[in-house]
Parts: structure tokens; sequence; C-alpha cells
């Protein structure tokens, strides 16, 4: 399924308001944004699960919006972006976290968690933005312009929350014996 | 060449741990939760039959069938054929790099 195919599919949405092709956008992009949503929520799967809802849901009442400039997955992006970002200023997310608790419930509830302990150990060595930035070009395969699409910033702040996320991983991923085997 | 292994490490490290999300009925609750749009499937109807009925008044009025039956009759077959079996072609080339280029609307 090619970028054209968004394009139509974004075009029968737009203009006849048909939900069928809305639905190919969804079965398209699902995994990729709430794999984004679960890494940024360090693996709570019901609230990643909310939060690509709600962005899928933004996605169709302002699809009018969208001009085709950048990529419809870019653009997809920004809106899971800010929604995440609204929804943290919003419930507090890692201020008023109890760890123990959520990895407790993490381990009972979480079908993701077992193989996801490590990444979200290495993530939380970096701050948000670093976070985002990291996740959406090393996992998401997303160029260093779309990066900055994504977060609204300048190409050169996009570069520097990688490289600086970049460096900090390294060091953590070599102090824990990542890649020595 | 030290950047070069702390992306390979890094590139290595993301590509073990991304896996691909199962939908788990995510689309179907989905679809289900959706507000409910003016359904403007009528526009695409309202513009063909408008546009039917345009260009049937222009050609009934002007004698444009005869002129174009008239046409018709004295190109060649040969020509006919050509142009008739050119389309496909010509359309399965722009089909493929249309699907190939990335796509820009504005």
């Amino acid at each position: 399924m090619s970028s054209t195919d968004d394009i139509r599919w974004v075009a029968q949405v737009a203009l006849l308001g048909d939900k069928g092709a809305f639905d190919k956008l969804t079965c398209k992009y699902q995994s990729s944004i709430r794999r984004f949503f679960l890494n940024l929520t360090m693996g709570d799967a019901p609230l990643s699960d909310d939060l690509a809802q709600e962005t899928f849901i933004k996605a169709y009442l302002n699809i009018s919006s969208f001009k085709g400039i950048s990529g419809f997955s870019t653009w997809l992006y920004r809106i899971a972006y800010n929604v995440f970002y609204d929804s943290a200023r919003a419930h507090k997310h890692y201020e008023d976290i109890d760890e123990q608790m959520i990895d407790s419930q993490r381990h009972a509830l979480n079908e993701f968690s077992a193989e996801k302990m490590d990444i979200y150990k290495a993530l939380k060595v970096l701050r948000k933005e670093e976070q985002t930035a990291v996740m959406l070009f090393y996992m998401e395969d997303k160029t260093h312009k779309e990066v900055a699409k994504i977060m609204d910033c300048p190409l050169g702040t996009a570069k520097t929350y990688i490289l600086k996320g970049k460096e900090k991983l390294s060091v953590y991923l070599t102090n824990a014996g990542y890649g020595n085997n | 060449m030290e950047t070069t292994n702390t992306d390979k490490m890094l590139k290595d490290f993301f590509s073990e741990q991304k896996q691909e999300i199962e939908d788990n009925g995510f689309s179907k609750r989905l679809l289900q939760n959706l507000p409910e749009q003016t359904d403007r499937r009528w526009i695409v109807w309202a513009f063909a039959i408008v546009g039917l009925i345009i260009s049937g008044y222009i050609g009934i009025n002007s004698n444009l069938f005869e002129q174009i039956m008239r046409l018709f009759k004295h190109i060649s077959i040969y020509y006919l054929l050509g142009t008739v079996f050119c389309f496909p072609l010509i359309g399965a080339i722009v089909f493929y790099f249309a699907q190939n280029r990335t796509y820009r609307l504005i």
C-alpha cells in the first residue's frame, strides 16, 4: 500500500465522509501509532490505546486540513504527538506516577511488558523530547526533517534531541552490556 | 567511525524491540466511536447528472454528435485501433510513475 492509496483514501474521507476509507487508513497505521504511544507511556497499553483512539478521531474530524505537503503518516504522528503532550499536561502522567505500582501493573496486565522492559528502562534515561525524537528516528524510521515537522520544532533542534538521546542511550546500553555478545 | 557504530547499535536495539501490534478489534471499536458526519456521496451523483444533462443538451442542439460520427466514418480503421490500444499503454505508464513518486497535493 503506497502513499497514493493514502491520498485516495484521504480524499474519499474528506469529500464523501467515507468511513470505509478511513477504516483502511486506521488498519494501515494502527500498529505504528499504538506502538509509538506504548513506548511514550512506558508500556501502559490501555492508556496508549485510548490515546491512539483519540488521535484517529481527531484525524477523522480534521482530515480536510491535511494538505498533503508531508505524508499522511507524518501528519498523523503530529496529531499523536499533540494528543500525548496535551494528555500529559492535563493528567501529569509523569509527575504523579507511582513507578513501582505501574511496574507491577505492567507485569500483570501488559502483554508486551516482558519483552519491552529493557527499552522502557533505556528510554527513562532520556528527557521526554529526546525520547520522542529518538523513537521517531530509530524505531519509526522517520527522517530528521520529518521528526522536526512532527515535533513542530526547527530542524537543528530535532537533530540536537536525536544526538543527545543517542549519546545518552549509547552510554546506557554499553554500561548495560548490550552488544557485547 | 564511533558514530557509525553507535548508530548501528541503536538501530539494532530498536529493531529488536520493534514489533507489530495486532489489531485485536481496535479498528472496529474506533469505527463504532467515530462521530457521525453528513454523507456527501450525493454530490458525486448530483454533478454526474448535471454534467450528463448539460452535455446531452449541447450535443443535441449543436449537432455535435453528427459531426463526431462523420469524423469517425472518415478515420482509417488502423488509426482508430492504434488510438484505442494506446490508451491502456499510456494509462499503465502514468500509473507506474504515479505509484513511484512521492505524492504532493500542493
